[in-house]
């Protein structure tokens, strides 16, 4: 009976192992057995972003995704990203344009508006709206996440020119 | 969540053989995001899930068959997938359009066109679009595969005609490049709330006139559902106020449109009225 299997996977860099039973959500096992918890169950139903991880790049809901599938992946959290101590571009501009209040759901932000970037490297309002639909504040910073997200646009291409 | 097992085959024989038990907790799983929903809530308590993301052939990917005739469309590509295909944009801009207001990012990265038809739920936006298109779905099970149509999967509210242990392979889409479709997802909250109802409709326009139709209702019904009086009104006529209003009062009464937590029965009516209209428009380019 496969109820349990061990996964071997990368986490923020890092090669893991975890034991993990089927059905456990990818927010459970990050909090539960890696102690890290800037990934969280909000909604519990994917439609708020607080739990957003990438798996091979890709965003995902922690709180729907099975662990079981993690095996031969890379997982990375909002722990894991920046370089060498300093913050990441979007971090860096969430902090400059003041895009929090109570800071719950910007950990699912910032996973978020990576994505976003990587994908619409300069975006209009319109396309930020619409990625980032499946995220909720619920402090209601979403003009100066709008700030951010533009900010973060910006430092980026700073960054790469 | 109670203990269960999980089983990863890696072919589709392998898949209909864990798949073969008379215990109704032993279901075939997609991306997985409605069966997480549903264990979570308590809804369904799995004794076994059959992952089906290794199995290959058919159900992975996506291409057009060699005649040009037909999109064939594996069960268990994602939406992402479909989102970001320049194929598809081409050939069935509507699925492109829909993506658009459907769910979110994260859950689009995860949820498959197999398993969406097979949950059954009158609320999903996909369902309503393939009907419109006249796509059929292939399904294998242990007596080997048939192909019917994507209305006939639906006979009621989250039930389908897949038999146990029956599996949706691929989703066979005609590419009909006279025609023209169009998804209104008709929202009383948020632009990417569930609908209160969904309303797909395409049209072989000829000038002015509606040379043929096809209009399918979900959300407010319990299965998507084909719109035929509403249909029988536009075929053949000249658009204008006069027959869509007619079309309009034809849809509301041949439908049996309940009260909800996102609107009345006259609301929703309402709706479908006004929307019909507005959708035979736009896809009449009027």
């Amino acid at each position: 009976m496969s109820t349990t299997r061990t996964i071997r996977f990368t986490l923020n860099g890092r090669a893991v192992a975890a034991d993990v039973a089927a059905g456990e959500t990818i927010v459970d096992m990050l909090t539960l057995r890696f102690d890290l918890k800037g990934a969280r169950e909000s909604c519990g139903q994917g439609l708020c972003g607080c739990c957003t991880v990438t798996v091979d790049g890709m965003a995902v809901s922690g709180c729907l995704s099975m662990a079981w599938f993690l095996d031969g992946t890379s997982v990375e959290t909002i722990e894991g990203i920046g370089t060498g101590g300093a913050l990441d571009p979007v971090q860096e501009a969430f902090i400059e344009a003041g895009a929090f209040q109570c800071g719950f759901c910007t950990p699912g932000f910032i996973m978020m508006v990576r994505q976003l970037l990587d994908a619409h490297p300069d975006p209009d309002d319109e396309e930020v709206r619409h990625y980032l639909t499946g995220n909720l504040c619920r402090c209601s910073a979403y003009p100066e996440i709008l700030t951010a997200v533009k900010l973060a646009a910006a430092k980026r291409k700073k960054l790469a020119a | 969540m109670a203990s269960f097992e999980l089983i990863e085959p890696q072919s589709v024989e392998e898949a209909l053989v864990a798949l073969d038990s008379d215990d109704p907790a032993v279901r075939p799983m997609g991306g997985g995001t409605a069966l997480m929903l549903m264990m979570k809530a308590q809804l369904f308590a799995p004794t076994r899930l059959v992952s089906l993301r290794g199995i290959g052939g058919g159900f992975s990917g996506f291409s057009l068959s060699g005649d040009g005739e037909t999109f064939c469309i594996g069960a268990m590509t994602t939406f992402s997938e479909l989102e970001q295909s320049v194929e598809i944009a081409r050939h069935l801009p509507v699925i492109t359009q829909t993506m658009k207001t459907l769910a979110n990012v994260r859950v689009r990265n995860v949820a498959t066109v197999g398993g969406n038809l097979a949950h059954g739920d009158p609320h999903l936006d996909l369902p309503p679009v393939w009907t419109t298109l006249g796509a059929r779905v292939r399904i294998i099970g242990q007596s080997g595969e048939r192909v019917i149509p994507v209305e006939e999967l639906f006979v009621g509210y989250y039930e389908t005609s897949l038999e146990p242990g029956e599996l949706i392979a691929q989703v066979l889409v005609p590419v009909r490049p006279d025609w023209r479709s169009f998804y209104a997802k008709v929202t009383t909250r948020a632009e990417h709330d569930w609908p209160a109802l969904g309303l797909a409709v395409s049209v072989l326009p000829e000038g002015e006139r509606i040379a043929d139709v096809s209009i399918v209702l979900s959300a407010a019904v319990d299965r998507p559902t084909r719109l035929v009086n509403a249909e029988n009104v536009l075929r053949g006529s000249v658009l204008c106020d006069e027959v869509l209003t007619r079309a309009g009062e034809a849809a509301v009464a041949e439908t049996d449109i309940e009260t909800d937590n996102r609107g009345s029965s006259a609301y929703k009516k309402q709706l479908l009225r006004v929307h019909l209209g507005r959708a035979i428009r736009k896809v009449m380019g009027a």
